[in-house]
């Protein structure tokens, strides 16, 4: 009560009505200070959320479709507000919790959250209210009855939880019994979580299930299906689900026809519903980087020198070589300063010029000529094997196991090679032509070298594009750099506390990207200590992460079952791919830099073309978790490798080649996926018991496999 | 590892039942059978422990028994302390609009190995060699110091620093990413009759 009257005070003074609140509170008698730590919270909410609350709950529409939630997020605010701006337009007075809850206890933010469940209506009539809309939908016109079931499972998962948050676990628990059977099959995962949260306390420790409640989960609906809703809806008793459905839902509404319960399944299934429309709005620059231009010799002989060309801004007219294209700026490729990036040292160029020389003798794949597969099989494992990296030039592998070793293999006959010590290095000559080669110690060679540093399973690999430094990232929250010249750690980074995923280099070097459970990416560079960039937004664990071949965009898949693109420059989240059905645990970009292909734990492999932001294709036929997906070095064929211990190859040059984008599909994002996996998928590989964990293709196209071999 | 067959419920005790039951109701179906004996042990392990709390809580508030408010609080202060969770999402997207409004640092060029200062590397010698000759000091309390020191004798890893120069120079070598190795090498290290307070190099005089 008494958080009811401060929150009330706090309207009237935000609403400038001064006079009703010195009344109120000379007669409630209450002290400045009690307001004092409230008003730095709500404080800073938006005038536009006064605005909203004076709007009664009748204008659902107004609420539906403006955003004005969503910018309210925007703003710096501190902890309590984005509950407080929300719930302010529901009648009953939500936010006085909130409000109180920042001044009495301790853990206000995650009180903030969850007292979103202030109790709405009588617990003993959720059940009516909800099998009356099932019933509704379930009497509606067909072409509605797809888009309205969207509603199900976001309601029943509200619902189950505000019984939970006020504390009545018998209605709670018949609740549940009775309903969760009618949820679609690929929510299973969630209502076992779901039914482990029986009382109030369960929900506090629960990261991801606050999250679920703190963001709104998103519903595409067209617009003739929503005023069916709506109407519904507003008839005088069933005013509390109209309730919830403001509370919870963002009803992103489009003009046009309803979609088929197909194009839904397809899009559906992340934690968060799926993505609005304007998220996937921005301007993305997914175009290459210019390379810089070399004359490469076509005789054998490494002719270097005066006809090099170093900065690629640099464009003076140079003998055209393998790859190079018009001197024109492709209009979506990034400005080649856009992020700074390291300058290419001689050795890199060196590694260039044997890039190209290896590309003109790749193999062009096909449908008619597929890549042969060349499979490294981790032999005494034990099922200890848990990130895999292969080189760009294919010549050293590492393994990360869950014995918190790191080991480095060299695939060539070439063995790995540390540098001298000092007392050695003292006694070479410095100045003969060969001194590299004189500096690596002859008498420690050999083809496996074990790192040892990391205090946790190892989960992510990653070697650096010029070969000198390899990444590896642990359960102990730590990303380690270790030297491949001296074979020891070099440097630990800590940032995540909490168990860390999946690391990458970025094309060019100098940056990398770590993912973790704290649900955030990272970018470092290798030299700061700490973090240049944060992405936060997903739901869940982000569990994989990868560089766009410009290196100016960086995808992360997560256990909420969503793909997001960032910007390294500013850290934005540039767009939201949904329709995965479980936590995704591989993606690979195309080395056009166009799409991404991603794969999950549901056996599925989507395609997508980042420039429109709409999925393009679905790839099925493997039987479980996909963790490896690789495009070969023009793009012509996607390689993927699944726990089902095959490999499987798919056209995808066909994958992409009709792709019809007219502004109707990218307006209203209906997408019409054919049904042609069979037609696109060229072989399947089997092994005999090795699950595929890593998938490379050599600079000449032979694609190279990796798994452990598990005896079962 | 084979997949585990669970305890025929004829011979496993309640307890084990009980766990068993919960793991499948979780959606568990393959474990190890060892997994049940390790949940009951971690279950006994954290009542025990709540209780134990609860109690301590329930003598310090004076009352005659344990009561429910006890154990709740003895749950609450034990999952801040065991079970840590990742900060929470407003906390998050707080510190990465921060993090985010800085531009990215220009990149130096031609700085060989880019890595942290210092002090955030691993690359510091993390060990101290005993002192190998034991010199006759004319003054009471007086350490002389040998010919070559490595490394400043503090808590804190730090570069290697050149004392004196001897015989066995240790050139810091300025190869991609090599660091100083010291294997090999006799020398001894300084060794202060008091705290330090810096680096070290400077020659006594016997």
């Amino acid at each position: 009560d008494r958080q009811t009257l401060v929150a009330v005070l706090q309207f009237l003074r935000r609403s400038n009505l001064r006079e009703s609140e010195e009344i109120l509170r000379r007669e409630a008698r209450l002290l400045g200070d009690d307001l004092g730590g409230s008003v730095a919270t709500v404080a800073t909410s938006s005038p536009g959320v006064a605005a909203v609350a004076a709007v009664p709950p009748g204008k659902g529409e107004a609420r539906g479709d403006c955003g004005v939630r969503p910018s309210c997020r925007r703003e710096p605010r501190k902890v309590g507000s984005p509950c407080a701006a929300r719930s302010l337009g529901i009648s009953r007075c939500c936010w006085d919790t909130r409000v109180g809850a920042v001044v009495v206890e301790d853990q206000p933010d995650v009180s903030a959250v969850l007292s979103a469940y202030n109790q709405q209506g009588d617990p003993t009539l959720y059940e009516e209210y909800y099998s009356g809309l099932k019933h509704f939908i379930e009497c509606s016109l067909d072409c509605h009855r797809a888009e309205l079931s969207q509603l199900f499972y976001p309601l029943f998962v509200h619902m189950y939880l505000e019984l939970v948050y006020n504390q009545h676990e018998s209605e709670a628990k018949s609740f549940f019994d009775r309903f969760h059977g009618d949820q679609e099959c690929y929510y299973q995962d969630d209502l076992r979580v779901l039914s482990s949260l029986t009382k109030k306390e369960h929900m506090k420790g629960n990261e991801t299930m606050l999250d679920f409640r703190t963001s709104k989960f998103v519903l595409r609906i067209s617009r003739d299906s929503y005023q069916l809703l709506k109407r519904h809806l507003q008839e005088k008793q069933n005013n509390q689900i109209w309730n919830i459905v403001q509370e919870h839902l963002y009803i992103d509404i489009f003009d046009g026809m309803p979609r088929s319960k197909q194009q839904i399944d397809a899009m559906v299934g992340s934690l968060a519903g799926e993505a609005k429309r304007e998220a996937n709005k921005a301007k993305v620059f997914f175009g290459l980087l210019k390379e810089p231009e070399f004359d490469v010799p076509l005789d054998d002989e490494d002719e270097e020198g005066e006809n090099e060309e170093g900065k690629p801004k640099k464009k003076k007219p140079k003998k055209d070589n393998v790859g190079s294209k018009s001197k024109k700026q492709d209009p979506n490729a990034p400005p080649q300063n856009r992020i700074p990036l390291p300058e290419l040292k001689d050795s890199d160029k060196l590694d260039k010029v044997m890039n190209m020389k290896e590309a003109a003798r790749r193999v062009r794949l096909g449908p008619e000529c597929l890549p042969s597969i060349c499979f490294y099989t981790f032999l005494n494992a034990y099922q200890g094997l848990t990130a895999v990296d292969i080189t760009d030039d294919s010549s050293m592998i590492v393994g990360g196991f869950a014995d918190s070793t790191v080991r480095v293999w060299s695939v060539t006959p070439k063995k790995l090679r540390s540098v001298k010590t000092a007392a050695d290095l003292s006694l070479i000559d410095k100045e003969s032509d060969d001194v590299l080669e004189r500096i690596m110690d002859e008498k420690t060679a050999s083809e496996l070298k074990i790192l040892y540093g990391h205090s946790g399973p190892v989960y992510g690999t990653s070697f650096s594009p010029d070969r000198n430094y390899l990444l590896s990232c642990s359960e102990d929250g730590t990303v380690r750099l270790w030297s491949l010249q001296t074979f020891t750690c070099l440097v630990g980074y800590k940032g995540h506390n909490y168990p860390v995923w999946d690391t990458q280099f970025s094309p060019y070097g100098y940056y990398f990207v770590s993912g973790g459970h704290d649900r955030v990416a990272r970018l470092w560079a290798t030299d700061h200590y700490q973090p240049l960039r944060i992405f936060a937004g997903h739901l869940a664990d982000v569990t994989c992460t990868r560089f766009h071949p410009n290196s100016n965009y960086i995808a992360t898949g997560s256990a909420d079952r969503t793909i997001r693109l960032w910007d390294v420059l500013n850290g934005n989240c540039v767009r939201i791919f949904t329709g995965h059905k479980g936590p995704i645990h591989s993606l690979a970009f195309s080395p056009n830099g166009r799409f991404l292909a991603t794969g999950a734990t549901d056996g599925r492999v989507l395609l997508w073309d980042i420039g429109h932001g709409l999925m393009v294709g679905e790839l099925k036929g493997h039987t479980d978790t996909i963790y490896a997906l690789r495009f070969s070095r023009d793009g012509e064929i996607l390689a993927s490798g699944s726990m089902d211990n095959t490999v499987r190859l798919w056209d995808a040059v066909k994958a992409f080649e009709d792709l019809e984008t007219d502004d109707f599909t990218t307006a209203t994002g209906h997408i019409n996926l054919p049904e042609n996996s069979q037609d696109l998928l060229l072989g399947t590989y089997m092994t005999k018991s090795t699950p595929v964990v890593h998938l490379h293709f050599t600079r000449r196209n032979l694609l190279l496999a990796a798994g452990a071999y598990s005896s079962q | 590892m084979e997949a585990a067959k669970m305890a025929s419920p004829k011979s496993a005790p309640k307890d084990a039942q009980v766990m068993a039951q919960i793991l499948k109701d979780m959606g568990i179906t393959e474990y190890e059978p060892r997994v049940i004996n390790q949940m009951l042990e971690f279950a006994y392990r954290y009542v025990t422990t709540i209780l134990e709390d609860a109690k301590i809580y329930s003598s310090h508030a004076k009352k005659s028994s344990v009561d429910a408010d006890d154990v709740r609080l003895a749950i609450q202060c034990r999952t801040d302390q065991s079970f840590t969770s990742p900060p929470p999402r407003d906390f998050l997207l707080d510190i990465a609009r921060q993090k985010n409004q800085t531009p990215l640092p220009l990149i130096k060029p031609y700085s060989g190995p880019r890595l942290p200062p210092d002090r955030y590397c691993l690359t510091a010698p993390n060990y101290r060699l005993k002192s190998l000759q034991k010199k006759v000091s004319s003054t009471a309390g007086r350490i002389t110091v040998p010919r070559l020191s490595v490394g400043a004798v503090s808590s804190r890893p730090s570069t290697p620093t050149l004392g004196t120069p001897s015989a066995q120079t240790v050139s810091v070598s300025a190869k991609v990413g090599a660091p100083v190795s010291l294997a090999g090498q006799r020398f001894t290290v300084q060794i202060p009759s008091s705290q330090p307070a810096g680096k070290s190099g400077i020659p006594g005089i016997p």
